[in-house]
């Protein structure tokens, strides 16, 4: 039972930390300098927020939240890739 | 109900998960440009939610919604490292330079360069 | 501008009897006997799979013949002012998009002394993608001859994205939907199996001809397997590496060495290349660039994994996956000499060994 309690508040500090990790990849995205590190960066952000979707389900119970984490990651993908594309004139990228 | 050995897993997975997207959060501030950030964004991040994604589907056990999970961990996998190729390919076709160690250019600099080459061209 | 002498690149079509006879016309149109027109058609191999099959070399040959006979035909009474010549292109290289096509084309037209060509408007040589536009575009950059679209009654029937497609392909798409479906799903309720089998139904009929990039033969399990089998190696390679690399980005020195590299890897067609670019930017410290038929640009960020590459452990693993055990005794890029340091150190690094020249190539794909 104490298992329980201390794999849940495990989960609900992972989800904060992965948090600040993405509130310090904000600074690459902000200051750049080119469209593709801003891109890189947000991918990124992107990513950890799958990752506290998915631990969140984990630690709250609810497993609804795993729909939302795969919805979240092949939009996120969609974007890198968009983005990609549309900053090149001649597109061709994929 | 939770064995030790599995609760440690879980920890052991989440706290590698942790360690590895902090490297690449910090090789994505520190490294010099996009071609090496490109590296930990792509690499270091997919282990670190691999690792985390992993600790979650330890905790979920056998039941319908683990699956899902282990699909998001594939579906990571497969798609991290396509998103990068294409980001450092649009950063190819645009004329933007790799870094070298005897380039005294900073980031900024590499990138005004690829600018003015596009206007030339 | 006397345009007498012709390439017709030839494929599987049904606007190709038509476009035989426009290019003979053409060809005829001004010819003499003692100066007689030349058409010469070209089929040009792309290995959907590993390698060209003997299989498809006698399909481009047999396609080859028939058009060179109806040539024939068409010159009725002026067959001595007419030469015909056939050809088939490509088989030493692997076909991957239209500028390949457009090099091949550009050599023959050299070779030949070509000073037209005539394309069938349905014209595709099998590399699955849309072609007809973007290869008249980049014939038009590449040589002076002219370039032109023979005219001809078209089948209405113009949908380049549909392939050839067969029970088995639909079975497959419908399975993977069906399983998807119930994953997605959770719960193993009669309802759901209904509602999932309808979905799939749908899917599998209405996409079986966009999705599935080639039949399914009979190696598809095996290579499955082989896959699974792969997986473990390639997660310990992440791992290992990963741990190299992050000792690096957390060192406070940062001791970094990027450099872009070319590896001409040797896997052919789409999935294997792509499986290979893949694992190569999953493990860390090197990152696929530009994938150009067989040849990888990588960025590499330290001399470890830079030797790594080199050394072909991951080439070799997905040759395993996709060709067997057999395969995978092959020399490493280095050993076979297919690798290029395109940053190579300066002169002050003590260790110029390449020509400046190559320093330039990293710019060349962007202009």
């Amino acid at each position: 039972m104490a298992y329980e309690a201390l794999i849940t508040d495990a989960f609900l500090a992972v989800a904060a930390a992965f948090m600040l990790l993405a509130i310090g990849m904000l600074y690459r995205a902000v200051k750049g300098p080119t469209t593709q590190d801003r891109v890189l960066a947000v991918n990124v952000i992107g990513t950890n927020t799958v990752v506290v979707l998915a631990v969140l389900a984990a630690g709250l119970g609810e497993t609804s939240l795993l729909d939302v984490a795969l919805v979240y990651a092949l939009l996120n993908f969609l974007m890198a890739v968009a983005i990609s594309k549309f900053t090149v004139d001649r597109g061709g990228v994929l | 109900m939770m064995g030790t050995i599995r609760a440690g897993a879980i920890i052991a997975c989440l706290v590698l998960g942790l360690l590895f997207t902090l490297v690449s959060t910090v090789g994505v501030l520190r490294l010099p440009d996009i071609y090496s950030r490109a590296h930990t964004a792509s690499q270091a991040d997919t282990l670190g939610a691999g690792f985390a994604i992993t600790g979650v589907v330890l905790s979920l056990g056998v039941q319908a919604p683990t699956i899902k999970a282990v699909l998001l961990l594939v579906f990571i996998f497969v798609t991290n490292p396509t998103a990068a190729h294409a980001i450092t390919r649009s950063a190819d076709e645009e004329g933007i330079e790799a870094w070298t160690v005897d380039d005294d250019r900073s980031d900024v600099d590499l990138a005004a360069d690829a600018e003015t080459g596009g206007e030339n061209a | 501008m006397s345009s007498k002498r012709i390439l017709v690149p030839v494929s599987e079509t049904s606007t190709l009897r038509e476009t035989v006879g426009y290019a003979v016309k053409e060809a005829l149109d001004g010819a003499r006997s003692d100066d007689p027109g030349l058409v010469r058609f070209v089929w040009i191999c792309s290995p959907q799979t590993d390698t060209v099959t003997d299989e498809q070399k006698e399909a481009g040959e047999e396609i080859l013949s028939r058009a060179s006979l109806w040539a024939t035909e068409d010159a009725g009474d002026h067959e001595a002012e007419l030469t015909v010549e056939t050809a088939i292109l490509g088989e030493s290289e692997y076909i991957f998009s239209p500028s390949d096509v457009a090099a091949l084309l550009e050599e023959e037209v050299a070779a030949s002394d070509i000073d037209r060509i005539v394309l069938d408007p349905e014209y595709d040589p099998g590399i699955g993608a849309p072609l007809l536009r973007p290869l008249e575009v980049e014939l038009a950059q590449r040589t002076n001859v002219t370039v032109d679209e023979a005219p001809v009654e078209r089948a209405t029937r113009r949908v380049p994205l549909l392939r050839q497609t067969s029970a088995a392909g639909v079975g497959v798409l419908f399975g993977t939907a069906f399983v998807f479906y119930q994953i997605l799903n959770g719960a193993f309720t009669l309802f759901d199996l209904v509602t999932g089998t309808m979905s799939a139904t749908i899917v599998a009929v209405t996409l079986a001809r966009v999705s599935l990039n080639r039949r399914p033969d009979s190696g598809m399990p095996v290579r499955i397997v082989r896959g699974i089998i792969y997986i473990p190696y390639l997660l310990y390679e992440i791992i290992a590496a990963n741990l190299v690399v992050s000792a690096v980005i957390l060192n406070p020195r940062l001791p970094i060495d990027p450099r872009m590299t070319r590896v001409r890897a040797d896997v052919v067609g789409p999935l294997p290349t792509t499986t290979l670019a893949n694992s190569i930017t999953l493990t860390p410290g090197t990152l696929t660039v530009r994938v150009r038929g067989q040849h990888l640009v990588v960025h590499t960020l330290i001399p470890w994994a830079r030797d790594g590459l080199f050394d072909g452990s991951l080439e070799r693993a997905v040759r395993f996956v996709f060709y067997g055990r057999g395969s995978m005794a092959i020399p490493s890029p280095k050993e076979r000499g297919d690798t290029e340091v395109l940053q190579p150190p300066t002169e002050e690094d003590g260790a110029a060994s390449t020509d400046p020249q190559t320093q330039e190539d990293t710019t060349g794909g962007a202009e």
